[in-house]
């Protein structure tokens, strides 16, 4: 008698969940469904703010995620897949309707604070703001990769993969941003630029 | 709680949507479709461009095109009116699409766009070198000027290989007198007025040489400025032109002809070379 492993789905990669709802199984999109939607919650809401829209947009990633999911190479890993769609979707409601002011957490501002040399301070509240403003402001194309990395910790090949970039490329936008970020602090905090 | 809710609700009706099958997996097939087009698409304008890059280098090396630039400054007229823009501008243009298919497709995304670029290009133009070496170019000549449909699409870029032009010209010299040249190009036997040249720099004129001039078309006369003999052999397109508007065998026998007189007073009185050629041939050589 013969006992054959089966590994329950909480244990298998995304990839191998893939595989498997393409053969039919759609009961085990849920799963990918309980994965990514958190992550990718935290990631739109940098670009929507308002909770009915935001919920609508997630919708729409999961259901045009499945929908393509034939179009997934199972050889590549799916969580940029899943955010190149969330991505492009989070451009479409700004090109349609407006530009978000980006709100960031606590944790996240600990981040910021940790990742980006922002010099010393008189008023951390005010300095996060600036900081907010400086990442409204800027153009998408710094923005995007700043968010990716800081934001949703996402390495250099993982954003490459999500916007279609070269690798160089990331690293170059992020330092740009970053500088971006610097000089916007100078400015409004110091009069002067950094 | 009320976050957990929303995720429940989120799921819920996502799963619902797909359990009804209101929302279903496109086939796999479709993707394939729109790859292999894409692919398709990518491939044709590749090669779109490596032929008519092969065509270019042709062109040039073929063509009167490149000699009017030994005129010196009074060549630059004739070289800019006989360059293939055609052919310069549907190359630029199908490298560009190519590039956007590229983009679209997003398979090199990782690589630099200017690198991805350059690559592009340079294997083009190592293809189309290639291409030309083994005589691609000549092969569609032939098609272009073969009468059939599909070759006749090719025609307009050969177009000012073979066009009449205002500032320069080049044909075979098949008759000679003391202030004029006839000579026949592609298009037509025109009269060069050499009169007004410097005696110092006209060359010994013979018929049957092949000769390039640049100078101003004024209506019928083509009044040079200079005039250069041409080694035989090195405007092969212009050649084949020639031949394939008045026929080789034509040619000789008309330089040896009492014809060759009656050719250009004929064309003198402004008729088209067909008129000419007709009477001529027919009253000095008549077909047996």
């Amino acid at each position: 008698m013969y006992t054959v492993y089966m590994p329950s789905q909480e244990n298998l990669t995304d990839e191998e969940l893939i595989a498997i709802i393409r053969q039919n199984d759609k009961e085990l999109y849920s799963e990918i469904i309980r994965r990514y939607q958190t992550k990718l919650s935290h990631y739109l809401r940098k670009f929507i703010r308002r909770d009915d829209e935001l919920e609508d947009v997630l919708q729409d990633v999961f259901i045009k995620a499945y929908r393509n999911l034939n179009d997934f190479n199972v050889h590549k890993r799916f969580s940029p897949w899943i955010y190149r769609i969330a991505h492009n979707e989070a451009l479409n409601m700004i090109k349609k309707y407006r530009k978000e002011v980006v709100s960031i957490d606590e944790s996240e501002w600990e981040i910021i604070d940790q990742n980006i040399d922002l010099g010393k301070s008189v008023d951390a509240s005010l300095t996060k703001t600036v900081v907010e403003q400086a990442l409204t402001a800027m153009k998408d194309k710094y923005r995007e990769p700043i968010i990716l990395y800081f934001f949703e910790q996402k390495s250099y090949e993982e954003i490459s993969d999500i916007l279609r970039i070269p690798r160089n490329t990331v690293g170059t936008l992020i330092m740009r941003g970053k500088k971006i970020i610097k000089e916007s602090l100078g400015k409004t905090l110091y009069g002067r630029q950094t | 709680m009320e976050d957990k809710h929303s995720t429940q609700n989120i799921e819920d009706k996502i799963m619902s949507e797909i359990k009804s099958g209101n929302v279903k997996l496109r086939s796999k097939y479709i993707f394939w479709v729109e790859k292999w087009g894409m692919g398709s698409a990518l491939a044709l304008t590749i090669l779109g461009a490596v032929l008519l890059f092969c065509l270019l280098l042709f062109y040039l090396r073929e063509t009167d095109n490149l000699w009017y630039l030994s005129f010196g400054s009074r060549g630059v007229f004739a070289f800019l009116e006989s360059f293939p823009y055609t052919l310069v501008v549907v190359f630029i243009a199908l490298i560009f699409i190519a590039g956007f298919i590229l983009k679209k497709t997003g398979a090199l995304y990782a690589k630099p766009f200017s690198y991805v670029s350059l690559v592009l290009v340079l294997s083009i133009m190592a293809l189309g070198t290639v291409f030309t070496f083994v005589h691609v170019a000549e092969i569609i000549e032939r098609q272009a000027f073969g009468g059939k449909p599909h070759g006749m699409i090719l025609r307009p870029f050969f177009g000012q290989g073979m066009g009449k032009r205002m500032w320069g010209i080049a044909g075979r010299v098949i008759a000679l007198d003391k202030n004029s040249a006839t000579i026949q190009t592609p298009q037509e036997i025109i009269v060069i007025d050499i009169e007004n040249l410097n005696k110092k720099n006209i060359p010994q004129l013979e018929q049957g040489l092949f000769v390039a001039a640049v100078g101003e078309r004024t209506k019928d006369v083509f009044k040079a400025f200079e005039i250069k003999v041409i080694p035989e052999g090195k405007m092969p397109m212009i050649d084949r032109g020639i031949e394939r508007r008045f026929g080789p065998p034509r040619i000789k026998m008309l330089m040896n002809s009492e014809a060759r007189v009656c050719v250009k007073g004929c064309a003198q009185n402004h008729n088209t070379p067909e008129i000419c050629f007709g009477e001529c041939l027919e009253k000095y050589l008549p077909i047996e």
